[in-house]
């Protein structure tokens, strides 16, 4: 047995290794944590702004301490005193409020949260070696705009629920309640801390999250929408089962045909206005997209005035389309719904070419100008070659969508299967309407089969 | 006849890529122009067919200014010099003889280039020009099935069939392999000898220049250097082009892959 | 071109002939083209007479929309918003729904038996246009925006489903392979190597639905289930051209706005670095971090 050979070792010195970039993850909890605070605060207040502002900066400047956030007792001094005095102003402003919360009864409560907002982030800025004095005051303007826009919303919050209709309706003025301060306070909280610390990891996203879930509540809230209702509504769907089947596929029409073959007749017309709207729109959006594009376009205000066409048009969603032109055309008209169609599929080749063309080898399009062509010659041989099996994915994709599109275009007049559609809606027929459902989504399922393979094969 | 009289050359933001250069070449010559990247040597080509705006100065081709020409001057002035690129810039989805018509887009009827109805004549001369740089049998093939050095005589196919008085090479074999870089050198040289065609190559490998060029033209930053006969080049005369010793990596037997 | 015929192009080997295939293949492209498109026009009775006259009868549409009758902005903004609610909570329920069935779908996360059935509900979901399926809603769930909601958000599960998926399964396998190597559970697998991949092409999806879904819900109103389309529906039904034209403007104004900021964010996520945008010119103005200063 031989020795075993002598292992070198390295001396590790551990001033040598970078500090690891700061992660949101850890973070949450923080934000979270003075959510809660706010929220904790605003319910142990009894409607007392001042007593709200003092609690919830306490429990706030606890809960940075706890992850080294803020060192000196000085900063959560600084943090407790702005909180109570910024919330302060804040509920003094709110009572001052007419029947509603509006904007600038809203723009002044906000302000108050200036205070804490930059007492947070001034207290983070002195603790992090790599913020900027300007993180304090993007800091205090995302607490205020956080705020301004939750007590915008804070009726559709739920959190005004303490005050009595009639009372808001008489323009009384009533204390604000507990509810009120924890929920708004909980959010504005959120997003303000969320916006403070993501200056730290240099991410956007945990204001994005707060943010978000947010809007998604008040959202809900404004159109009625709740996990409750949805799930108290569930035993609903059997009147679905009910209603719809068994569908019915035969039924006299006024002038007392049967009407197997109105289903088809309709649905015929439909696939003729998504083939003619896809041909014609895929055809004009090929000069709109190579002047829409840097690469390719002639001077600037081609460029600008077919990007504008271009980005106007794919603004008016298809049915509006169907809509201005069964008002121009008249109504019950295929013509209406091609027209429509063609507005819909040109808005959007026109965009998905125009950025396919954004990504050319420019090299060819230099060769043939050096060669002495002219633009058109140029962008035909040394840029359309390049683009073509993408233009033909497209015009392949356009068509499906227009199938989609054109089947529920005729519920405005504009011909094909939706009118029949809307016919048996209006009289509640709904074993019908699930007839004339099925035969759209089987030529849906169908067409949409077809296209992929096709696209496959050719890309 | 190519005369530069005073030409500048500044980009947007200020760079300036050539500076006051002054020279006259004269029909039918082989002259290689060399200097580090970033010299002017690229500016330099551009200049002459109008692809890069000069901000003084004048250039002429065959008694045409090119400065300040009208778009269509431009075009014709641009349809008698064939140019020739680093990165072929070939349509790689489109075929090898689509690739060489581009070179006889300038001639033909605008209708007629929009339907893909080449005239007979147009059709003769890219075949013809195929080959001349000995690759006809891949005339139907596209042109991202043909290797490197193939590709690059689709470039030089393309600016013979303009039937150019001048042809513009802007390094020519920098994608290339040390065997191919020859071969498509002696293809240009051939080229400038049989037809008389005025041949103006950029290149920064010195052995490659030494090797073809007749009259050599040095740039440094922007600046006419050297202009001369390559028979009087020495070490002394390519550090003062480069501004340093010659290093291995600019020779093509070096620092070839 | 006769200074070119000189003595070494004489041996030169024979020219090839010009290929049929792709001669075939274009007309063959042009006639498939053409056949259906003549069938089309045939079919809608779409005359010469008539196309020359839309053009006129829709510049009297446009012509009689200006100019717009601003009265009642309030309330068309306040539908407008409506139905950017109704857009935002059903990309969420897309989101959350599709995000786990994407997973389900996915062949190389699930095992065949499950991620098939998966796929083909997702399809079938998909299938159904958005306002088909609200109206098929209609008799359980009545009018209004709760309607219009389910049938989008359930719309959203399938083609967010459908794109989720194929995300997961465009991944580079080679981390998980590590991963699996080095003992990683079946949950961190997903946490480390799927994610990270995955995660910016998903994100951007969720914010291309919803730019999709304001559009469609937008027009939902049309059927009564909730949103700004019931309005346009009506001044354009009753010719009320200037208030036509004024909702028209909102929608527009509102599509492009959220197309504008959704873009520029979607390009955030995908290239990981500012873009040139307004708006992201805009952020870059508040420069915060004391490393990203210029020297």
């Amino acid at each position: 047995m031989t020795a075993p050979p002598e292992i070198t070792t390295f001396e590790i010195s551990p001033t040598d290794r970078p500090a690891p970039p700061p992660r949101s993850g850890p973070f949450f909890v923080v934000v979270l944590l003075i959510g809660l605070a706010f929220a904790v605060a605003g319910v142990v207040s009894g409607g007392i702004a001042v007593v709200w502002g003092l609690a919830s900066g306490v429990l706030a400047a606890a809960a940075l301490r706890w992850r080294g956030l803020t060192s000196l007792p000085g900063e959560s001094l600084a943090i407790v005193f702005a909180s109570a005095l910024g919330l302060g102003l804040s509920g003094w402003a709110l009572g001052q409020r007419g029947s509603s919360i509006e904007g600038t009864t809203a723009l002044l409560a906000a302000l108050g949260w200036l205070l804490p907002g930059a007492a947070i982030g001034f207290a983070v800025w002195r603790n992090s070696d790599r913020l900027r004095l300007t993180s304090v005051w993007v800091s205090a303007v995302g607490w205020a705009l956080a705020a301004f826009f939750v007590f915008l919303w804070a009726e559709g919050l739920g959190a005004t629920e303490g005050l009595s209709r009639t009372a808001i309706q008489a323009g009384e003025i009533v204390e604000l309640t507990p509810t009120f301060y924890a929920t708004s306070g909980f959010f504005v909280a959120l997003i303000g801390a969320g916006v403070t610390l993501s200056l730290l990891v240099g991410s956007p996203a945990l204001p994005a999250v707060a943010g978000s879930i947010t809007f998604t509540l008040f959202a809900a809230s404004q159109i009625g929408f709740s996990v409750i209702k949805v799930a108290s509504e569930a035993d609903k769907l059997n009147v679905l089962a009910q209603e719809f089947w068994p569908a019915e596929w035969k039924w006299a029409n006024l002038t007392g045909q049967p009407v197997a073959n109105q289903i088809v007749e309709p649905m015929v017309e439909t696939m003729q206005i998504a083939v003619v709207g896809a041909t014609v729109g895929c055809l004009v959006a090929l000069p709109i997209a190579f002047l829409a594009s840097k690469a390719t376009t002639f001077n600037a205000p081609t460029f600008w005035g077919s990007r504008l066409f271009m980005n106007v048009i794919r603004a008016i969603p298809d049915l509006f389309w169907a809509m201005i032109f069964v008002s121009a055309v008249g109504f019950g008209s295929p013509f209406a719904g091609a027209l429509a169609m063609i507005m819909f599929s040109l808005g959007i080749m026109a965009k998905l070419l125009s950025e396919t063309v954004d990504g050319v080898d420019p090299g060819p399009l230099e060769a043939s100008r050096a060669t002495g062509a002219v633009h058109s010659q140029v962008v035909q041989y040394s840029a359309m070659p390049q683009v073509l099996p993408h233009y033909v994915a497209y015009a392949l994709y356009i068509f499906e969508l227009n199938i989609r599109a054109s089947v529920v275009i005729g519920i405005v007049g504009a011909g094909g299967i939706g009118r029949l559609l809307d016919e048996q809606r209006v009289f509640f027929q709904w074993d019908r309407v699930m007839a004339i459902a099925i035969v759209i989504w089987v030529s849906v399922i169908v067409i949409e089969m077809v296209s992929v393979t096709v696209r496959r094969r050719l890309v | 006849m190519i005369e530069f009289r005073n030409a500048t050359v500044i980009y947007p933001g200020g760079l300036k890529a050539l500076k006051n250069v002054s020279l006259t070449i004269e029909d039918g010559e082989f002259i290689v122009v060399v200097g580090l990247s970033g010299a002017g040597k690229s500016t330099m080509l551009r200049a002459i067919n109008g692809l890069v705006p000069l901000a003084e100065g004048s250039v002429k081709v065959s008694g045409r200014e090119v400065r300040g020409a009208t778009p269509s001057d431009l075009r014709e002035i641009r349809s008698d010099i064939g140019m020739i690129f680093q990165t072929f810039n070939l349509v790689n989805r489109s075929t090898v003889i689509n690739n060489v018509l581009v070179g006889r887009l300038s001639m033909v009827p605008r209708w007629r280039s929009t339907f893909g109805l080449w005239p007979k004549a147009d059709m003769e001369t890219a075949l013809q020009s195929l080959e001349r740089v000995g690759i006809i049998d891949k005339a139907y093939e596209r042109a991202s099935n043909l290797s490197g050095g193939q590709q690059q005589r689709v470039g030089i196919a393309r600016a013979l069939a303009q039937e150019p008085e001048l042809i513009l090479a802007d390094e020519p074999v920098a994608s290339l392999d040390p065997v191919t870089s020859h071969m498509v050198m002696r293809d240009l040289q051939r080229i400038n000898r049989e037809l008389g065609i005025t041949t103006l190559i950029n290149l920064h490998f010195l052995d490659l220049a030494r090797d073809y060029g007749k009259r050599l033209i040095g740039l440094r930053d922007g600046e006419l250097v050297f202009d001369g006969d390559i028979a009087n080049v020495d070490e002394d005369v390519f550090r003062g082009i480069y501004g340093r010793a010659i290093t291995p990596e600019d020779l093509l037997e070096t620092a070839g892959p | 071109m006769k200074s070119m015929a000189t003595p070494n192009v004489v041996d030169a080997p024979p020219r090839p002939e010009p290929p049929v295939g792709p001669r075939l293949i274009r007309w063959g492209v042009t006639l498939a083209i053409l056949i259906p498109f003549i069938w089309g026009t045939l079919g809608l009775e779409i005359s010469p007479g008539r196309i020359a006259r839309a053009p006129e009868l829709v510049w009297s549409i446009v012509s009689s929309m200006f100019p717009p009758d601003w009265s009642n902005t309030g309330r068309s903004i306040e539908k407008m918003l409506e139905s950017l609610y109704i857009a935002w909570v059903a990309t969420i329920i897309g989101a959350l729904f599709s995000f786990v069935l994407g997973f389900l779908a996915a062949t190389n996360m699930a095992p065949r038996w499950v991620a098939t059935p998966v796929r083909a509900t997702l399809s079938a979901i998909r299938a159904f246009p958005e306002l088909v399926l609200a109206i098929m809603l209609i008799p359980a769930f009545g009018l209004g925006p709760f309607t219009g909601t389910l049938a989008l958000g359930l719309h959203s599960i399938g083609t967010l489903g459908k794109l989720t998926s194929e995300v997961i399964e465009g991944i580079d396998e080679g981390p998980l392979e590590a991963m699996k190597a080095a003992g990683g559970t079946r949950l961190s697998t997903i946490r480390f190597g799927v994610l990270p991949q995955a995660m910016p092409n998903i994100l951007a999806y969720w914010l291309y639905r919803f730019e999709i879904n304001v559009r469609a819900s937008a027009v939902l109103g049309i059927i009564g289930a909730g949103g700004i389309g019931a309005d346009l529906f009506s001044f354009l039904k009753f010719r009320d051209f200037p208030q036509a034209g004024m909702t028209l403007i909102v929608v527009m104004v509102t599509v492009l706005f959220i197309d504008a900021v959704s873009g520029t964010v979607r390009r955030r996520i995908i290239t990981g670095e500012p873009g040139k945008g307004p708006v992201s010119r805009l952020l870059g103005l508040l420069r915060i971090s004391r490393t990203a200063q210029p020297a």
